[in-house]
């Protein structure tokens, strides 16, 4: 999605601006202009001023950001008519960094010794990074934006919680998670204790291995254990179904597959076949959601966890006189525009996902005494509405056909519906 | 998970033995050649299909037969062993039947691809799934973390050594690798792949090199390469080769035949 939108990715050394890669948009900045970034940044920090963002009057973005003093990452937006905010590129930075040091450890990113190595190693973070610039078709996957682990809520729990624990334990760890399509189904409590972005990170990685059946990939964990790599142990139960584990040395990743995935897994082979069929369309199959509501995103702040629930699918045949539903990727475009909008303007205090550098705009939110609880936005192509409690964040796109004023009960019945069905 | 096999021709054996039928290690070829072609195959093959692809299968899945039909599944894992770019990785996605990746990733840690295979054996007309795991290992990552390659290693029952027609140093580096991951002691199936044998254009390894190479080590060299249509014709050489391979050293340590015996 960023890909397609002209965003480019440069990593230099931050000492020297020795070019270490780049990419994402096809049309490469010709080295002059990487020289000029690299410059200009350079020499804010010559007079003791930082430069972390700038916008262009044609909506092109520019953010620099430096890691441990020796890497910069600069993420450039071309505008036009893309709408790349300055909180997406942001993430892009951290999350691009999260994944060099998941790959190579922060010992080999901050004491550069041998600059042509490194240039060598960094190549094997290129999925990753791809990844995050276009993840795919599967466009309501949110963490990137979100720092907040994208979810799923099986109706029967219990039963897998119960075989989770019991496999991660077999495979002498405490980490362990569930994945479908992706999202967390279940974890154990230690999983849920990773920093959420590692948590966000971890699965961005079992997705990049869609197609293979198992794995053992040594992990740098960016906060947890920067320089000590883990290994993630991953297994494909079904297409579509992935269950991993962080270990120490044992078990082997042979002993894993040809002794506890079956000894764990295979009494539960029709109920997973059950969840992947009942999710195939939402994340929460126990809820029926307004019909007029689009898509929204639900976070729950306290666990760092979120749900985007798409709403009813659009009409194949346009009604005479309705206006036509955004297609289903448009919708999530939407609520990611509206979501950054709402986090960036209104719902920001205690924000702990707030932009690292504090962003460099006029801040509108200083301008009140108070911290808003709800938002409303309506656009030519649906209607917005976000509301914050100390545990939720809720954010909803709505048919234009429903009247402004039920925006406010319909959100506030979602919320309801869906942690009290739940407990979300 | 040979022994499972071991297991399964034992029992043969064992059955033979009771009814006095001598242990055969047969001679030239053991399965079906080119089984896919035939029209009896058809049942068995489109198990491994699904809406036209390959279909993916999950660690607890295995393709479905009519419940009259009992077709028994062998393992086995197979190593894929060779220089960073090479195509290991497109290798099993290839095997596998799942999309090429379109550029060239590093793999940074161990992966390993499911291939189901239905082989027809020559001898009693017995079918099987022969059940593929290729295990894919990054040259940088084996050497950055030392667990990688004894885990690669652990119980493996053939190893594909990869070389690619593009790169003289992939097909220089074989001896180092197969002295490296091997020896001369084990019981493993041994293949040599060359990989991207359709850019000829550009090729780097000459045919009598290639031939000097298999007097050298006896060991058989098998080309791939070329676009991907899906089709089993791409494929069935190598999986057959290897079924071949895999089956008769199973016979050989299941009859205790010294294994002498080439096929």
């Amino acid at each position: 999605m960023l890909q397609a939108e002209g965003v480019q990715l440069l990593c230099l050394t931050a000492s020297s601006g020795v070019p270490l890669f780049s990419r994402g948009s096809t049309k490469q900045l010709p080295f002059s202009v990487i020289g000029s970034l690299n410059g200009v940044h350079m020499f804010g920090g010559g007079q003791g001023a930082l430069l972390s963002c700038c916008e262009t009057d044609r909506g092109a973005r520019v953010v620099w950001r430096v890691f441990r003093d020796s890497v910069m990452l600069i993420a450039v937006s071309s505008g036009g008519d893309s709408t790349v905010t300055e909180l997406q590129l942001c993430r892009l930075l951290e999350n691009t960094w999260n994944c060099m040091v998941l790959v190579l450890g922060q010992e080999e990113l901050s004491n550069v010794r041998n600059v042509e190595r490194l240039k060598r190693d960094l190549r094997s973070c290129y999925r990753l990074i791809d990844q995050l610039l276009d993840p795919g078709d599967d466009e309501s996957v949110m963490g990137y934006l979100t720092n907040c682990a994208d979810c799923l809520l099986p109706p029967n729990p219990s039963l897998l919680q119960e075989a989770l624990d019991a496999f991660t334990q077999a495979a002498d760890s405490e980490f362990g998670c569930l994945l479908i399509r992706g999202r967390v189904a279940v974890a154990t409590e230690k999983w849920w204790r990773l920093v959420s972005q590692e948590v966000v990170l971890l699965s961005l990685l079992v997705r990049c291995m869609s197609g293979t059946t198992s794995c053992d990939y040594p992990v740098f964990l960016p906060v947890g254990s920067p320089t000590v790599a883990h290994r993630l142990l991953r297994f494909q139960l079904l297409q579509g179904v992935d269950v991993c584990t962080l270990c120490g040395p044992a078990p082997s990743l042979h002993h894993a597959k040809t002794e506890l995935v079956g000894r764990f897994w295979s009494p539960l082979m029709e109920t997973l076949h059950g969840l992947l069929a009942q999710t195939q369309h939402t994340p929460v199959p126990s809820i029926a959601l307004h019909p007029d509501i689009l898509a929204l995103l639900l976070i729950n702040r306290e666990t760092s966890r979120s749900l985007s629930v798409p709403g009813r699918p659009p009409a194949v045949t346009p009604q005479d006189g309705v206006p036509p539903l955004p297609s289903s990727s448009r919708r999530w475009e939407l609520l990611r525009l509206f979501y950054t909008f709402a986090i960036t303007r209104y719902f920001t205090s205690g924000e702990a996902a707030a932009p690292p550098a504090e962003p460099l705009q006029e801040d509108f939110s200083q301008g009140f005494c108070h911290t808003p609880l709800h938002c409303y936005l309506v656009t030519e192509e649906c209607k917005c509405y976000g509301l914050q409690t100390p545990q939720h964040q809720l954010f909803l796109l709505a048919a234009l056909t429903m009247p402004t004023f039920a925006l406010r009960s319909i959100a506030t019945q979602t919320l309801t519906s869906i942690t009290a069905a739940t407990g979300f | 998970m040979s022994r499972v096999v071991f297991h399964a021709v034992k029992m043969e054996y064992e059955r033979n033995k009771s009814l006095g039928v001598a242990p055969v290690i047969p001679h030239g070829p053991i399965i079906v050649a080119d089984w896919h072609r035939c029209p009896d195959s058809k049942e068995y093959f489109t198990k491994i299909f699904q809406k036209k692809r390959r279909k993916t299968f999950g660690l607890l899945e295995a393709p479905a037969m009519p419940p009259q039909i009992h077709v028994d599944t062998v393992r086995y894992k197979i190593f894929l062993a060779g220089k960073s770019g090479v195509g290991k990785t497109a290798l099993a996605a290839r095997l596998g039947g799942s999309d090429i990746p379109n550029m060239h990733y590093e793999t940074t840690g161990i992966e390993t691809t499911a291939v189901f295979w239905p082989v027809k054996l020559k001898e009693n007309g017995r079918v099987l799934f022969f059940k593929y795991l290729f295990w894919d290992c990054g040259e940088n990552a084996l050497r950055r973390f030392d667990h990688l390659l004894p885990s690669c290693k652990e119980q493996v029952d053939a190893i594909l050594f990869l070389f690619s027609f593009t790169d003289h140093g992939s097909f220089e580096d074989l001896s180092n690798q197969i002295s490296r991951v091997t020896d001369p002691s084990d019981r493993i199936v041994k293949l040599v792949v060359g990989t991207k044998f359709d850019l000829f254009m550009h090729t780097d390894v000459t045919e009598r090199e290639i031939a000097s190479f298999q007097e050298t080590w006896g060991l058989p060299v098998f080309r791939v390469g070329g676009d991907v249509n899906g089709g089993l014709g791409e494929v069935a050489p190598l999986l057959n080769a290897l079924a071949e391979h895999l089956w008769h050293q199973d016979c050989v340590a299941a009859s205790c035949v010294p294994p002498s015996s080439q096929v």
